[in-house]
């Protein structure tokens, strides 16, 4: 009889085809905000899990960077073949609910007996924001991040400042960043503290800077509102402002991320804000000794979170979707997040992720990531309003003219008002001013 | 009879395969985006309402679009002239065959082969303040850089270098051909008439390459409004827009600001330009060959 299992393995090579097709296939597209590496690992986590089950044959899609799998996902939807999951710019995702392309979840929460405040309770608070609009849930957080202050020890060293004590506050932070700074005038060596200051990354580091200054930047629950001409970013804009013009601490005019991460590298900058995403970069690349610490604070310990959500896109049948979802489910797992995060530097969403044991295992082996974790009850959501992008780039480019000394704090945040408000009005005309 | 309509319908068979690759890759995307200039589609709804030209008359209301135009002009006087400029004077200097005017040729022309994006990047760390490579052979001789992509005031022109730097060589080929098609009787005749090295260019040589100049003219227009690889990676239009130009523009209306009618009208403009540049040049280029023959 040993013919048996040949002949059992003959009829499944058979039948094999046959129910393939009885599969739900799917496709799901995701972005690489980092570096190379992290595309192969989600390839085999999608692997992993269409060896997993039956059900649901999942195609992974790399689509570049978080706009350009945007632009991929929405050409695809107008093109009738929507992507089932997206794993999307988790502050993308009112602009794109507001345009009328994503799907809500809260059939699917309602399917599986289940409620949103119950599904988020998981997650870090800071994250339900982003992944809600109008009270309904349209994402499903998946890979996190908040800013840091990064520090040179040797440099600390070097200066006569403790390198176990890092700036807590602003005026440590000042004091500090002078004792840092080296050379004067005209030829400085070494600044002691540098911002991220290209498009898109000031945005979030002035959210930084105004919520540390007890501020919020925007209204988390209505898109039509942002706090620009407010004394908490007022606040924000003139530390900027000082810290290039009165305590010459930073160099002037708009220093790019990648320009301060290298910078931070070469030991030409003692301390910056960077994202925790940037860790494990730093971590690889950096020869001196440095440390990292929470975002200094004014009046408050507080930072923006970023990072990537899962969403789905209008167009797809119900068996997309139900498949979708169970995708998107499988995902967020606890135990997905808490391996991608290991691999990736981001924080995992969920908080039950960092009570399994190979996570306290991880936290102990890296005092770094430790700071980043517990900096997380501080989070406060991404800013996210109507036209998002364009409403952030109005206050960066006034910020850009601070840092290049073309206009002062106080004019600059009141312009950035102005523009942000002319930029909102179609939506607030049609929202809040939409009166009976 | 069958022959003869045979016959008037083979030039027509022949043109077809690639009239319909211009039909659907060029014609129909024009007649399109001209249609998405006429209509917008309103906050939150799938369809598109006729809106006539509202969508130009919010580009000209714009701050962000009259900067984008008023920079791409300053990138267009930037860039042009003085790659053209640079090109001819290469090619005169190289045009004579020899193992060393060859390898300089190469040289020259290695930075056209370099895509615009790779060389984005290099620059990146070219420009960086403080560390990058310029800055650090500007500290040898003593001199002090700038912030190069960080500053309004420098930041475009840090661009024009690139581009300038970029094209030249590509251009000095066109010229270099068009030395080679020059009648050597007639600068004969002007160096036995006595005119001297200056006056042989200035009456002889730069008359007879009108033809060639009016197509490096046409292709250099058409790289000022389409190249913007180097925005995107270095600078993305900042800071505070000193560096936006109109196809970064359209580009961020399209995909940012989920505007696509004005992206559309301003897409229309752009290419309007473009075609009348290009009708303007080549008329002066057929009048440069006819006058050269």
């Amino acid at each position: 009889m040993r013919w048996i299992p040949s002949l059992a393995a003959a009829a499944l090579a058979v039948l094999a085809p046959a129910l393939a097709d009885a599969q739900t296939k799917i496709d799901f597209f995701f972005p690489v905000p980092v570096d190379g590496k992290l595309a192969k690992e989600m390839t085999r986590l999608v692997k992993v899990y269409n060896e997993s089950q039956k059900d649901v044959a999942v195609t992974a899609v790399y689509t570049g960077s978080y706009d350009e799998t945007k632009l991929k996902a929405q050409a695809a939807a107008n093109a009738g073949k929507p992507p089932a999951v997206v794993l999307m710019s988790a502050n993308f995702v009112l602009d794109l609910k507001l345009s009328g392309d994503l799907v809500s979840l809260e059939p699917m929460l309602k399917a599986d007996g289940t409620t949103r405040e119950k599904f988020l309770s998981d997650f870090w608070p800071a994250l339900h924001a982003n992944a809600t609009v109008d009270s309904e849930l349209y994402a499903v957080p998946f890979q996190n991040s908040t800013p840091l202050l990064y520090y040179n020890k040797d440099h600390f060293k070097e200066a006569g400042l403790d390198p176990e004590k890092p700036p807590r506050t602003w005026a440590k932070l000042v004091a500090d960043a002078k004792k840092l700074t080296k050379g004067s005038g005209d030829s400085i060596e070494r600044y002691g503290f540098a911002l991220p200051e290209g498009y898109d990354y000031m945005g979030w580091i002035m959210e930084a800077l105004c919520m540390s200054n007890g501020g919020r930047y925007f209204n988390d629950e209505y898109g039509g509102e942002v706090y620009y001409d407010t004394p908490s970013m007022l606040g924000a804009a003139q530390l900027v402002e000082d810290l290039v013009f009165k305590h010459k601490v930073m160099q002037q005019g708009v220093v790019e991320g990648g320009a301060v991460s290298t910078n931070f590298l070469a030991g030409k900058v003692s301390m910056m804000l960077l994202s925790t995403g940037s860790l494990s970069f730093i971590r690889e690349n950096m020869k001196a000794n440095y440390g990292v610490a929470f975002v200094p604070k004014n009046v408050r310990n507080a930072v923006p979170i970023g990072g990537g959500s899962l969403v789905m896109f209008k167009g797809l049948n119900d068996e997309q979707k139900t498949a979708g979802w169970k995708f998107i489910k499988w995902l967020s797992s606890a135990e997905t997040l808490a391996g991608w995060s290991r691999f990736t530097g981001y924080f995992a969403p969920r908080k039950s992720s960092y009570d399994l044991p190979e996570m306290k295992d991880f936290i102990a082996r890296n005092p770094d990531a430790k700071v980043a974790l517990d900096q997380l009850p501080y989070a406060k959501p991404w800013f996210a309003t109507y036209q998002t992008v364009a409403v952030r780039k109005a206050l960066e480019d006034e910020i850009q003219a601070v840092l290049n000394g073309k206009k002062k704090a106080a004019q600059a945040v009141k312009d950035a008002q102005r523009n942000a408000d002319a930029l909102m009005k179609p939506y607030v005309d049609q929202t809040a001013l939409k009166l009976p | 009879m069958r022959m003869k309509r045979m016959r008037h319908a083979l030039p027509y068979l022949l043109l077809t395969p690639s009239l319909l690759l211009l039909a659907g890759f060029t014609y129909l995307p024009i007649v399109r985006v001209v249609w998405d200039s006429l209509h917008d589609r309103p906050l939150g709804q799938k369809k598109s309402l006729f809106v006539g030209l509202r969508n130009y008359a919010g580009l000209f209301s714009d701050q962000a679009f009259l900067k984008a135009v008023t920079n791409n002009l300053i990138y267009a006087v930037g860039t042009v002239p003085l790659s053209m400029a640079l090109a001819l004077l290469f090619a005169l200097a190289l045009q004579r065959s020899s193992r060393v005017n060859a390898m300089l040729r190469a040289l020259l022309l290695f930075p056209s082969m370099v895509p615009l994006v790779a060389a984005a990047s290099l620059f990146f760390f070219i420009f960086l303040p403080g560390v990058g490579l310029f800055d650090y052979y500007l500290g040898k001789i003593g001199l002090r850089g700038a912030n190069w992509l960080g500053d309004p005031d420098i930041a475009l022109w840090s661009l024009i270098g690139i581009t300038v730097w970029k094209n030249a060589g590509y251009y000095m080929l066109f010229y270099l051909a068009g030395l080679q098609t020059l009648p050597g009787d007639v600068l004969e005749a002007a160096t036995i008439d006595g005119a001297n090295a200056w006056q042989r260019l200035r009456h002889v040589i730069v008359p007879l390459l009108a033809p060639t100049t009016a197509f490096v003219l046409v292709i250099a227009l058409i790289n000022v409004l389409t190249q913007v690889d180097h925005v995107i990676v270095l600078t993305r239009g900042g800071p505070s827009n000193a560096t936006k130009l109109v196809l970064y523009y359209i580009f961020e209306q399209a995909h940012e600001n989920f505007a696509a009618g004005k992206a559309a009208a301003a897409s229309v403009l752009s290419v309007a330009f473009l075609l009348a540049m290009s009708v303007v040049s080549l008329k002066t280029m057929e009048r440069g060959t006819h006058a050269a023959s």
